[in-house]
C-alpha cells in the first residue's frame, strides 16, 4: 500500500520559487537544545522537516572504547542530563548482569526510588518547558519550583544535582538516611498535591487545548516504523514499558500501572506523561515502605573488571523511552565497543513525517511533545 | 450558540489560571540569591577531593599506590612518591588535581585502600588559568619532617611489641608443642601401628609424621 504523500497537501500549482527555507535552532529560544530543524516551508505549511543533529556531539561511545569499564561511568550521565540518575543506574545494572554480581536489597530499593524520583523531575521539567514553548510561562516556574526539592533530595544522597555517579559495580555509592526519607515523603505529598494544580492550571485552557488537540498525531505504522518508544508510544495506546515487559532491577515487585492514551497527538503524551509522575510516585512510595536495612555495597569496590567474551544488550526505561546499552567484550578490561541506543534519536527521526503538512506554530508543540534531549541524540 | 459557549469557557479557563496564580503570588519567594546567602550545603556535597587528616598520626595516609590516578576517568590526579629513607610507610611526595578537569564521580574515593581521601566543601572557588591544579599536600607539606619521625618512633614501638609478641608466640608454641611431644609419646604405642600398615600412596607422608614427632621431642 502507498503511504499517502503529505506533500500532496502543498498546492500542486505552488512553484518551487514561492517555497523558502527556515531554520528553527539551534540557537532559536523555543528550540529544545541545539536541535536546528531545516523546514522547507509554504507559507506556513511545512513542506519538509530535515533534524540536523550533531551539535553536542561528544564521542561518548568512543570514549568508551579507551578506558575500562568502571571508568565510563561518569559519562552516562552525561548521556541525558535529564535522567541521568537513570542512565547510570542503567550501566551499573547491565555491567551486574555481564559480571555476575549480586546486588544487595537496600541498594536495589534505594536505586528504585533515585530512579523513579529522577523520573518524575524530568518529567516536571518537561511539563515546564513545554508549556513555556506553547506561551505559558507561570507554569514553568510552578515546576521549576517543584523540581527543586526533588533535586535537593537527590543532592542529599548523591551530592549532585545533574550528573550523579551515583552507582556503583554492585550497588550505589552513599547509603540515604531517615532524612532522606523523611525528604523523599515529603516531596511526593507535594507533588502529589500540585499535580491536580497543575491540571486545573493548564489541561482545560483553550489555548492549550487548541495547540494540542489533534496536533501531531503518531500512530500505527510509524511507531513501528521509526521504533518510537516512551510516553509517545504509549500516548498511541501501546502499553510497552521496559519495567512491565521485561522488569530489571526490582520493578516486578511494585504494583504500579502503565498509562495509555489512543489518540496519539501532543494532548495525549502530555497526558500520559502526568499520569506517570502519578505512577513514579506511587513506586517510589512502595520501595520507602519496603526498604530494608542491610548493606549497599557487596564488599569493596574493585578496581579492574574483566566480564568474558560476548555481546550483551541491557534495556531500561528511561523518562523518554526505551534506553538500550549494547556492550561487546572483547574479554580484556576495557570495552571494546558501548553502543548506546537512545529514545529520543528514534523519536526524533519520525520528526520528518510527522511534521509534514503541518504548521510552522505546531513544530513547537510537535517537537515539544516528544521530549527530546538533544545531548541524548548527539551523545 | 456553540461560539458563545467556547467564549464563556475560555474566560472561565482563564479565571481559573487567574485564581491559582494569585494564590500562588501570596507565597513566600523561594529564589536563593546566591552571592548574598550562603548555600545549604548538603552532606553528601561534592567538590574538589582532598586528603583526610587522621587524628592518630596528625597527617594524610596516602601511600602513593596510585589507585586513585588509574581510575581517575578524567585524568586529573598526579601522584608521585613511594619509599622514605628511614620508615617503612610509604608516602606520597606529590598529590596534584587538576579540578579544571575533574567530573567529581567520586570513583577515587571509592578505591582509595587506605580512605584517605574525601570530598571537600569548597563551593566557591574559581580557577584562573587553563590548568586548575590543587596541591593537595600542601597543608601537610611543613608537618611531614615530624611526621616521619613520628612514624619511625611508631614502627619502632610497634616492631618492638611484634617482636615481643612473636616472643611469646614462640614461647607458648614450644610449651604447646613440648605438650604435643609427650603426649604422642605418651601414646607412642598406638602410633607405629598406624605407620606400620601405611597404604602405598600415603606411604611418604604418614612415614613423614612420627619421625618429625621423634624429632621434636629429642
Amino acid at each position: 500500500m502507498k503511504t499517502p504523500n503529505p506533500i500532496d497537501l502543498a498546492p500542486a500549482s505552488a512553484p518551487e520559487d514561492e517555497m523558502y527555507y527556515l531554520n528553527m535552532g539551534p540557537q532559536h529560544p523555543s528550540m529544545h537544545g541545539v536541535l536546528r530543524l531545516l523546514l522547507k516551508l509554504h507559507g506556513e505549511e511545512i513542506i519538509t522537516a530535515e533534524p540536523v543533529i550533531g551539535y553536542a556531539h561528544r564521542a561518548h561511545e568512543k570514549m568508551a572504547e579507551n578506558r575500562s569499564y568502571i571508568m565510563f561511568l561518569p559519562n552516562t550521565s552525561r548521556v541525558d542530563y535529564l535522567s541521568g540518575m537513570i542512565y547510570n543506574l542503567a550501566y551499573c545494572e547491565a555491567m551486574e548482569k555481564i559480571l555476575d554480581i549480586e546486588v544487595p536489597e537496600r541498594a536495589q530499593y534505594i536505586r528504585t526510588i533515585a530512579n523513579e524520583l529522577n523520573r518524575i523531575s524530568s518529567h516536571l521539567l518537561w511539563f515546564g518547558t513545554f508549556l513555556l514553548d506553547l506561551g505559558g510561562v507561570t507554569p514553568f516556574l510552578y515546576c521549576f519550583d517543584d523540581r527543586e526539592e526533588i533535586l535537593e533530595v537527590l543532592d542529599r544522597v548523591t551530592g549532585s544535582r545533574l550528573t550523579y555517579s551515583y552507582g556503583r559495580f554492585g550497588g550505589v555509592t552513599m547509603d540515604v538516611d531517615d532524612a532522606f526519607l523523611d525528604g523523599a515523603r515529603a516531596v511526593l505529598k507535594r507533588i502529589r498535591e500540585r499535580i491536580p494544580m497543575y491540571l486545573s492550571l493548564v489541561h482545560d485552557n483553550v489555548i492549550f487545548r487548541e495547540r494540542c488537540d489533534g496536533v501531531g498525531v503518531m500512530t500505527g505504522d510509524l511507531l513501528r516504523k521509526y521504533g518510537i518508544t516512551g510516553p509517545p508510544l504509549r500516548a498511541a495506546g501501546v502499553a510497552y514499558d521496559v519495567r512491565r515487559a521485561e522488569p530489571y532491577g526490582i520493578y516486578d515487585r511494585f504494583d504500579f500501572e502503565i498509562p495509555t492514551r489512543t489518540a496519539g497527538d501532543c494532548m495525549a503524551r502530555f497526558e500520559v506523561r502526568v499520569d506517570e509522575m502519578e505512577q513514579s510516585c506511587r513506586i517510589v512510595e512502595q520501595a520507602i515502605e519496603g526498604l530494608p536495612e542491610g548493606p549497599i555495597m557487596p564488599g569493596r569496590m574493585k578496581k579492574r573488571f574483566k566480564p568474558p567474551k560476548g555481546e550483551f544488550y541491557f534495556a531500561v526505561e528511561s523518562a523518554r523511552g526505551h534506553f538500550g546499552m549494547y556492550i561487546v567484550s572483547d574479554g580484556t578490561d576495557n570495552p571494546s565497543r558501548i553502543k548506546l541506543r537512545t529514545p529520543s534519536f528514534s523519536n526524533l527521526s519520525s520528526m520528518p513525517e510527522v511534521l509534514r503538512g503541518t504548521f510552522v506554530a505546531d513544530t513547537i508543540a510537535i517537537v515539544g511533545s516528544i521530549d527530546v534531549v538533544l545531548p541524548e541524540i548527539d551523545r | 450558540m456553540a461560539y458563545l459557549g467556547r467564549i464563556l469557557h475560555g474566560f472561565k479557563t482563564l479565571l481559573t489560571g487567574l485564581r491559582i496564580t494569585g494564590r500562588e503570588s501570596m507565597r513566600k519567594p523561594v529564589t536563593l540569591t546566591y552571592p548574598h546567602v550562603e548555600p545549604k550545603l548538603t552532606g553528601a556535597y561534592r567538590s574538589a577531593i582532598k586528603l583526610i587528616r587522621f587524628e592518630e598520626m596528625d597527617s594524610h595516609d596516602c601511600v602513593a599506590c596510585l589507585a586513585c590516578e588509574q581510575i581517575c576517568p578524567s585524568f586529573c590526579i598526579k601522584i608521585d612518591g613511594g619509599k622514605i629513607e628511614g620508615i617503612k610507610k610509604k608516602r606520597a611526595t606529590l598529590f596534584e588535581m587538576d579540578f579544571a578537569l575533574c567530573s567529581l564521580c567520586g570513583l577515587c574515593i571509592d578505591v582509595c585502600p587506605t580512605d584517605t581521601l574525601e570530598y571537600s566543601r569548597l563551593y566557591d572557588e574559581a580557577g584562573y588559568d587553563r590548568d586548575w591544579n590543587m596541591d593537595l599536600l600542601e597543608e601537610f607539606r611543613d608537618f611531614e619532617p615530624t611526621f616521619i619521625e613520628q612514624q619511625r618512633e611508631r614502627e619502632e614501638k610497634e616492631a618492638a611489641a611484634k617482636a615481643a609478641k612473636k616472643a611469646a608466640a614462640a614461647k607458648a608454641k614450644a610449651e604447646a608443642d613440648a605438650k604435643k611431644a609427650a603426649e604422642a609419646e605418651k601414646a607412642g604405642g598406638d602410633a607405629p601401628k598406624s605407620g606400620d600398615a601405611p597404604k602405598s600412596g600415603e606411604a611418604p607422608k604418614s612415614g613423614d609424621a612420627p619421625k618429625s614427632g621423634e624429632g621434636s621431642a629429642s
